[in-house]
């Protein structure tokens, strides 16, 4: 089995408009007569002559204020605080939770303002997992468009009154329900102890907390309860794991707490291990949408939800276990679910298999299945169970119906949540909340909750507030304020204890919650140190060990139905549930697998959608066919995204768009824009939201698996992917993959050849020599002496999760440019992550021995269930840099470190750079996106408050120049100075770029390559060490290493062998 | 930035009054410099000589006890050891209830030196007695711009003149011409006419005049828009009137005592009010004009001077004007180059010690004058001027003082001779041989 690997499915078809376009380096422009005849252009009303009028008066402004400067200000603090040394990072260590992700961060503060985040890998049990919704949190603390005090009725309040509402409300209320995501705060829930024993006197209960996740792991608790006696949430250790199979778990990126399973699995990845008599795991994934996880997955089956049963009962069996449900594993996953057997029955307790449904017969089977293999106890660690994801289904459904009954609670109060736009029955919730006497938000936003309550106390941004969290009984982590409030906001857990009595407020200064969580502390840690505890952010506890729980067998029932359509209801790794949908960033990230931004889809299998009539190829100006899915009567209508490994017959939708429906002000950047900037009105009058919710498409166990209909509707929709651009041809030597047979038996040659080109020797004879032996330049020094700056990224760790381009665009001030520019191909993101689909027809080597006979047309063909690579690309800094060489103004020069960097000064926008650049990693500064119109909505750094983001030590770029990834040049100058300061040399590691920093796999590696002894020229000597478009010869100081697949591929192993001397050389040995 | 935020780049001249009362303190400072150099090292900590202080004030003291009716003699006795004195002379003793606070004895002066100091102290005008003395007036000197104005006015006035008598004696010579021509018959010219005709006559003058005045104004054109954010002696006002020459200079405060960020971070930073206040808490001005000064940060500080002197709480920040102002797109360290450089704040601030008026951007002139300066020659603050220096500061590599340093240059001599012995051509590795003239060395 060989594979071709292609970008996009135009690529591989070959679609006239593709073709088209691959030859201009650019995407093309709007020519001159369509530009005049556009009928927009009438909306302007400039006269020739008014233009004259302004042409002159600017110039004499222009000629006037380059001969008068502003003063600048220099305002000196008062009182300077001990810890903030001006200019001078201070960095924080915190803790992050959202209710669904949970990490140790540390939190760049500059002049007291947080403006960078970064996973912890010295504290804490993630390890430096991050996602990109972490990384990009620190944008919503400086979102205008939060809730600034407190209001009733929507009128704003001061927070006393408030206060004394609440109350005299709590008072007066029959009934108090608190509906919250789950806390994991020790303090927080001592709060509500407290509260509700305060409330629920003479045994009567009064006060009730209700536990509420968007999305549900209720059904593994439920299956633990039923197995073991206990609903909890087991912890996983991917990185015992030698065996991993994943029956729909996202576990790289959304499921559970993929930010600790990203490092561990990681750390697990990398073939040299297994040389070092270590090894690496193998894995498995069945699944109907192509997710992160399946993306890298060794073995990837392509199963409809419906089938999930069938390939558990499958491998039950196999193992020798009993299970009534019939185990006929569909064809499409057939090889993989064999190979997952044999290497289960391999690795028996050393496997694990994990399932991403929340339907509770599924997880008895994934049960079973664990108990078989014995790995209970090895893999998988019942005694340290996962505090996460507390909702019980049950109760928030009974909630739910009570309330729309009109017979709940006469007072709701609502804390991390909100239900009415995630709750599958979430509209009609919202309209019966009009009937319950008292609603209470403490959510940061008016959010779809929040504007139908009648009050609302807002609650501090992560980032302002102390808060504690207990994710496992051995783990205690600790989150400080980075800023003092912004706004008059108020922490959620100092407002539950002033409304119970139990503190008053002190304004932003107030130290109640700090107070009351280190009173948590001292009963936790007896003789523990707070102060000493917060500067790590966490601390561990010493769990006694309980006796171990035993498995016993449970009934299996209501598994999910088939259908002939089947709907899964997905999270994508920026927008997860769509709490951050207002973040523009996290909207402008390409999707990892999908590369389309600021838009949900309905995914279908191209293969599928050619037989349905569905266009399957898009470009800038040709959108997507729409389609309405249909699911228990409700409705959306979507564009059909053609994404090669969706399962036949299914179809994936993204939860967390459509935020704001009902004209929510949630934040500016969460609706749609227009071509000229200003929002899209619907018909509704109000701002059409970016996509459609489909958190109604949920079964009432909240179920993200449905059966439904789809039917094609009139109409396309243009989306704008960063996947058709900027095409890099000669893919060989792009990507690199091979096995990992192949990898410890054969040598170099036949996995990762070196380029050679044909030469005389002194014999006369034609002599294969490494290209780097040809040079049309004189080499430049950077080699040996002084520094060389180097990056390595090992393709077999990268995951792909898109955390590197988020820190990216945090740490360079990279602008958002809004939907209408990305489709246009003018996104400005300094990396990117090229996601390149393998086809199964050629190999990745590209060194078939049946050159002459074999037809590439036949490499052209689609394939169903495609292997994925995903291939972080930023700036190579070659040493020969082919940009250099032509700008006419000199605005792109190398340094003696290696680094090509680029003078905005200097730069006047011919483009020749980016036309020259062989990995098309330029990009063209095309408007002024901090003050342009177009983009007032999306791009935070147009409003004072959002500005607060940039990066002081980072030009903010102007219109009219080219810029590029830096290798974050200011972060190696600044590296630099401190080793220069403490008279000392640069240790190894010490030097991070936003992207390695940010890695949670630890992919990307950056170092001085002129040390001998640094990591960095370790891993760039590797045998696995490649440079991409090594032939062009531009020597570039970025080195890629092959993708290793624990797999078996016959086909690629047949390719991937070592060639023969060519006949001379042999000669020459004979000699 | 608004317009009302922008001022003008021209040369602010000094303040009148201010040097006018420095001087009068300078003065005598120099003529008597040993009574004033012990007054200051012995005294002043408790005494000032207007203003009682820790110790009552000392102006004329030695009449006023001769006229209380103390033993000749005894006042010097008195510095030596008090409480001798207080024990010989009632008056003597009478003066030691001044104060809970008992004088420190002084054995080692001697009657020339305690009457030195007397005689200095009697020198000291009393500030608060001169009126015309007020520093806050910053404004432009006027007599100073008078004359640099008069003079231009002298020039245009006889430009004037001149023009007028030209004409005057083109009309006259015109008239003559028209008296004889009418006798003549001669073709009558209008000025135009005439001007062309004359100008084709002299046609290789007149070229050749066009030609330099079009090269001098190009020339002038270009000049100009070199200068074109040049921010020689540009001096902004500010709100504090700040003598640097005092604090730095008379008392010797180090520069970094205020300035305190600048061995850690890439800005030097402004002193916190707080730190101002570590001193004048106690030291608040002799004379109104420096009282009022020091009143200003008290309003910052929120503190109360009255009484034993207490904060109030309300703070309310100093907002001064940013003298050395750097484009955004320039990254500047002041650590890398003081700590790492070793660059003295002379280099590029000029002798601070010395400026008693608002802070300016010190022209290259003036930079090059100090001594162990660098000697450059693109006016300062310019990108002309970083980059000369860069290329002749040299950077001790291999002395076994700096780990980094020491690594480069085994790098350096180990792998590449011949480029290291290129480097050492004129005797020293220079910063640019090192990558300092490298563009994204200051910009990113």
């Amino acid at each position: 089995m060989t594979r071709k690997y292609w970008k996009g499915l135009e690529e591989l078809k070959e679609t006239p408009e593709f073709i088209k376009q691959r030859e201009n380096e650019f995407p093309s422009q709007v020519s001159v007569e369509e530009f005049l005849s556009d009928d927009k252009l009438n909306e302007t009303s400039t006269a020739r002559r008014d233009f004259l009028k302004f042409l002159g008066f600017s110039v004499a402004a222009a000629s006037l204020a380059a001969c008068e400067a502003p003063v600048t200000r220099a305002v000196p603090y008062v009182i300077k605080p001990e810890n903030v040394t001006l200019g001078m990072p201070t960095w924080y260590a915190s803790t992050y939770y959202d209710g669904s992700s949970y990490t140790s961060i540390l939190v760049k503060t500059r002049e007291g303002r947080p403006i960078f985040i970064k996973g912890n890998k010295d504290f804490g049990i993630t390890k430096g997992g991050v996602n990109p919704q972490i990384i990009a949190s620190v944008l919503g603390l400086y979102d205008s468009e939060r809730l600034k005090n407190a209001s009733i009725g929507g009128v704003d309040v001061t927070q006393s009154k408030l206060d004394a509402a609440v109350i005299s409300a709590l008072k007066s209320a029959k009934k108090v329900t608190l509906i919250s995501n789950t806390v994991i705060s020790p303090s927080m829930n001592r709060a509500i102890g407290t509260m509700a024993a305060d409330l629920n006197v003479n045994g009567a209960t009064k006060f009730e907390h209700i536990t509420y996740d968007a999305v549900s792991y209720s059904a593994m608790r439920e299956a633990n309860l039923q197995n073991f006696g206990a609903a909890i949430l087991p912890s996983y250790d991917f990185s015992k794991a030698k065996s991993i199979v994943s029956i729909g778990a996202d576990f790289l990126s959304t499921w559970l707490m993929a930010t600790e399973y990203a490092a561990q699995y990681g750390s697990r990845r990398n073939p040299e291990k297994e040389a070092e008599g270590e090894w690496m795991s193998k894995h498995f994934q069945f699944e109907s949408n192509m997710s992160i996880s399946g993306s890298n997955a060794d073995y990837r089956g392509m199963i409809k939800p419906s089938e999930q049963a069938a390939v558990l009962s499958y491998f039950i069996k196999g193992l020798g276990g009993a299970c009534a449900i019939a185990a006929t594993v569909p064809a499409s996953a057939e090889k993989a679910a064999k190979e997952a057997l044999s290497s289960l029955k391999k690795n028996k307790k050393n496997a694990l298999v994990v399932c991403g449904s929340n339907n509770v017969g599924l997880q008895l089977l994934t049960n079973q299945l664990n108990s078989l293999l014995g790995s209970y106890g090895t893999t998988i660690d019942l005694n340290n169970d996962l505090k996460l994801f507390q909702g019980d289904d049950k109760k928030v459904q009974a909630f739910a119906n009570q309330v729309i009954a009109g017979k709940g609670s006469d007072m709701i109060i609502f804390m991390g949540v909100n239900p009415v736009y995630t709750l599958p029955n979430g509209a009609a919730f919202g309209k019966a909340l009009k009937g319950v006497k008292t609603t209470l938000s403490l959510s940061a936003y008016a959010d779809e909750t929040t504007t139908l309550c009648s009050h609302a106390s807002p609650d501090h941004h992560a980032l302002e507030s102390w808060n504690d969290f207990q994710v496992k009984p051995s783990h205690y982590a600790v989150a400080q304020p980075t800023i003092r409030p912004l706004h008059d906001t108020t922490s959620a857990l100092e407002s539950i204890l002033v409304w119970n009595g139990k503190a008053s407020r002190a304004g932003k200064d107030s130290n109640v919650a700090y107070d009351y969580i280190k009173e948590t502390y001292a009963t936790l840690f007896p003789s523990g140190d707070f102060a000493y505890t917060t500067h790590n952010s966490c601390e561990n506890i010493t769990v006694a060990a309980a006796a171990a729980l035993t498995y016993k067998s449970a009934p299996i029932t209501n598994l999910p139905k088939s259908g002939a359509l089947e709907v899964i209801l997905y999270q994508k790794a920026a927008i997860g549930t769509g709490a951050q949908a207002n973040n523009p960033w996290l909207q402008e990230m390409p999707d990892p697998i999908t590369k389309a931004t600021w838009d949900n889809y309905i995914t279908m299998n191209p293969v599928e959608m050619e037989k349905l009539g569905y266009v399957t190829t898009y470009d800038q100006e040709h959108g997507l066919d729409l389609a309405t899915v249909t699911v228990n009567g409700l409705s959306v209508t979507l564009p059909v995204y053609p994404l090669p490994g969706q399962a036949i017959n299914t179809i994936g939708i993204a939860l967390g768009y459509g935020r704001g429906a009902n004209g929510e002000k949630i934040g500016k950047a969460a609706f749609q824009t227009k071509e000229y900037g200003g929002y899209e009105v619907g018909e509704n009058g109000l701002h059409v939201p970016i996509g459609a919710n489909v958190f109604a498409f949920a079964s009432s166990n909240f179920e993200l698996e449905a059966v439904g209909t789809i039917k094609k509707v009139d109409g396309t929709y243009k989306i704008a992917a960063t996947q058709i651009h900027h095409t890099v041809m000669g893919r060989h030597s792009i990507v690199r993959e091979t096995t990992l047979d192949t990898f410890l038996a054969k040598d170099k040659e036949a996995y990762n050849p070196a380029h050679t080109l044909q030469k005389l020797n002194k014999e006369g004879h034609h002599e294969e020599r490494p290209v780097s032996e040809f040079d049309l330049w004189d080499a430049h020094p950077v080699e040996k002496i002084g520094h060389r700056w180097g990056m390595t990224i090992d393709l077999s760790s990268c995951i792909g999760c898109g955390s590197c381009l988020v820190a990216c665009q945090s740490e360079n001030n990279v602008p958002v440019v809004g939907k209408d520019e990305v489709r246009r191909g003018r996104e400005m993101h300094w990396l990117r992550i090229d996601r390149y689909f393998a086809s199964d027809e050629e190999a990745a080597v590209g060194q078939r021995k049946d050159k002459e006979t074999f037809s590439y047309s036949k490499a052209e063909l689609a394939a169903e269930n495609p292997k994925v690579v995903h291939m972080p690309l930023m700036c190579h800094h070659c040493n020969h840099a082919p940009c250099e060489t032509v700008c006419p103004v000199a605005a792109t020069t190398h340094s003696n470190e290696g680094l090509n960097q680029m003078t905005y000064n200097r730069c006047i926008g011919t483009r020749y750079c980016a036309n020259n650049c062989p990995y098309k990693v330029r990009r063209f500064n095309w408007f002024n996106y901090p003050s342009y119109k177009k983009f007032t909505e999306v791009n935070p750094a147009q409003d004072d408050l959002g500005r607060m983001v940039l990066n002081p030590d980072v030009t903010v770029r102007t219109r009219g120049v080219m810029e590029k990834c830096s290798f974050c040049v200011q972060r190696i100058q600044s590296t630099k100075l401190v080793a220069k300061k403490e008279a000392r040399t640069i240790i190894d590691g010490e030097l991070a770029t936003a992207c390695s920093d940010a890695c949670p796999t630890n992919a990307i590696i950056v170092g001085d390559w002129n040390d001998s002894k640094s990591s960095v020229f370790a891993s760039s000597n590797s045998k696995r060490a490649y440079q991409a478009l090594e032939e062009v010869g531009v020597k570039p100081n970025v080195w890629y290493k092959v993708k290793v697949r624990n797999e078996v591929n016959e086909l690629l192993s047949s390719i991937q062998v070592v060639k023969e001397a060519p006949h001379h050389e042999k000669k020459k040995g004979q000699h | 930035m608004k317009i009302s935020n922008i001022q003008r780049f021209k040369r602010l001249s000094t303040m009148v009054a201010g040097v006018f009362t420095v001087i009068t303190f300078l003065l005598p400072n120099q003529v008597l410099a040993d009574g004033g150099g012990d007054f200051k090292a012995k005294c002043a900590s408790c005494h000032q000589p207007h203003k009682n202080s820790t110790g009552p004030k000392l102006f004329q003291v030695r009449t006023k006890w001769a006229t209380g009716g103390a033993k000749e003699g005894s006042i010097y006795q008195w510095v030596n050891n008090w409480q001798t004195a207080a024990a010989n002379d009632p008056y003597a003793a009478d003066v030691s209830k001044w104060s809970a606070t008992a004088m420190s004895a002084f054995p080692d002066l001697s009657k020339e030196q305690i009457n030195g100091i007397m005689d200095w102290i009697d020198m000291q005008p009393d500030p608060a007695a001169t009126t015309t003395g007020d520093p806050t007036q910053v404004g432009g000197d006027p007599s100073a711009t008078e004359e640099e104005g008069s003079f231009s006015w002298i020039w245009l006035v006889i430009g004037v003149i001149f023009i007028i008598i030209i004409l005057a004696v083109g009309g006259v010579r015109r008239q003559l011409k028209h008296v004889t021509s009418e006798e003549e018959l001669v073709e009558k010219l209008t000025y135009g006419e005439e001007l062309r005709a004359m100008a084709w006559k002299y046609r290789l003058w007149v070229g050749l005049g066009s030609l330099v005045l079009l090269l001098s104004v190009l020339v002038t054109v270009m000049q100009g828009l070199g200068r074109i954010n040049v921010v020689e002696n540009y001096q902004p006002s500010q709100p504090i009137v700040f003598p640097h020459d005092r604090h730095a200079g008379a008392n010797g405060i180090d520069c970094k005592y205020c300035h305190n960020s600048v061995a850690k971070s890439k800005s030097a930073s402004l002193p916190s009010v707080n730190v101002c206040m570590n001193c004048h808490k106690q030291i608040n001005g002799e004379g109104k004009p420096f009282a009022d000064q020091i009143k200003k940060i008290y309003a910052a500080a929120g503190w109360d001077p009255a009484g034993a002197g207490k904060y109030t709480g309300k703070t309310k920040p100093i907002v001064w004007n940013k003298v050395h102002v750097l484009p955004d797109h320039v990254y500047f360290n002041h650590s890398q180059h003081v700590v790492v450089g070793g660059v003295d704040c002379k280099q590029c601030h000029g002798d601070m010690t010395k400026m008693n008026e608002a802070v300016k951007v010190q022209p290259v002139e003036e930079l090059n004058k100090i001594e162990g300066n660098i000697k450059l020659s693109r006016p300062t603050l310019t990108m002309g001027w970083c980059i000369e220096c860069h290329a002749a500061k040299d950077v001790p590599l291999g002395n076994g003082k700096n780990a980094y340093y020491d690594e480069i240059h085994r790098r350096l001599k180990d792998n590449d001779k011949t480029l290291y012995r290129k480097y050492l051509k004129d005797g020293k590795v220079t910063v640019s041989e090192l990558g300092g003239w490298e563009c994204a060395k200051c910009h990113y």
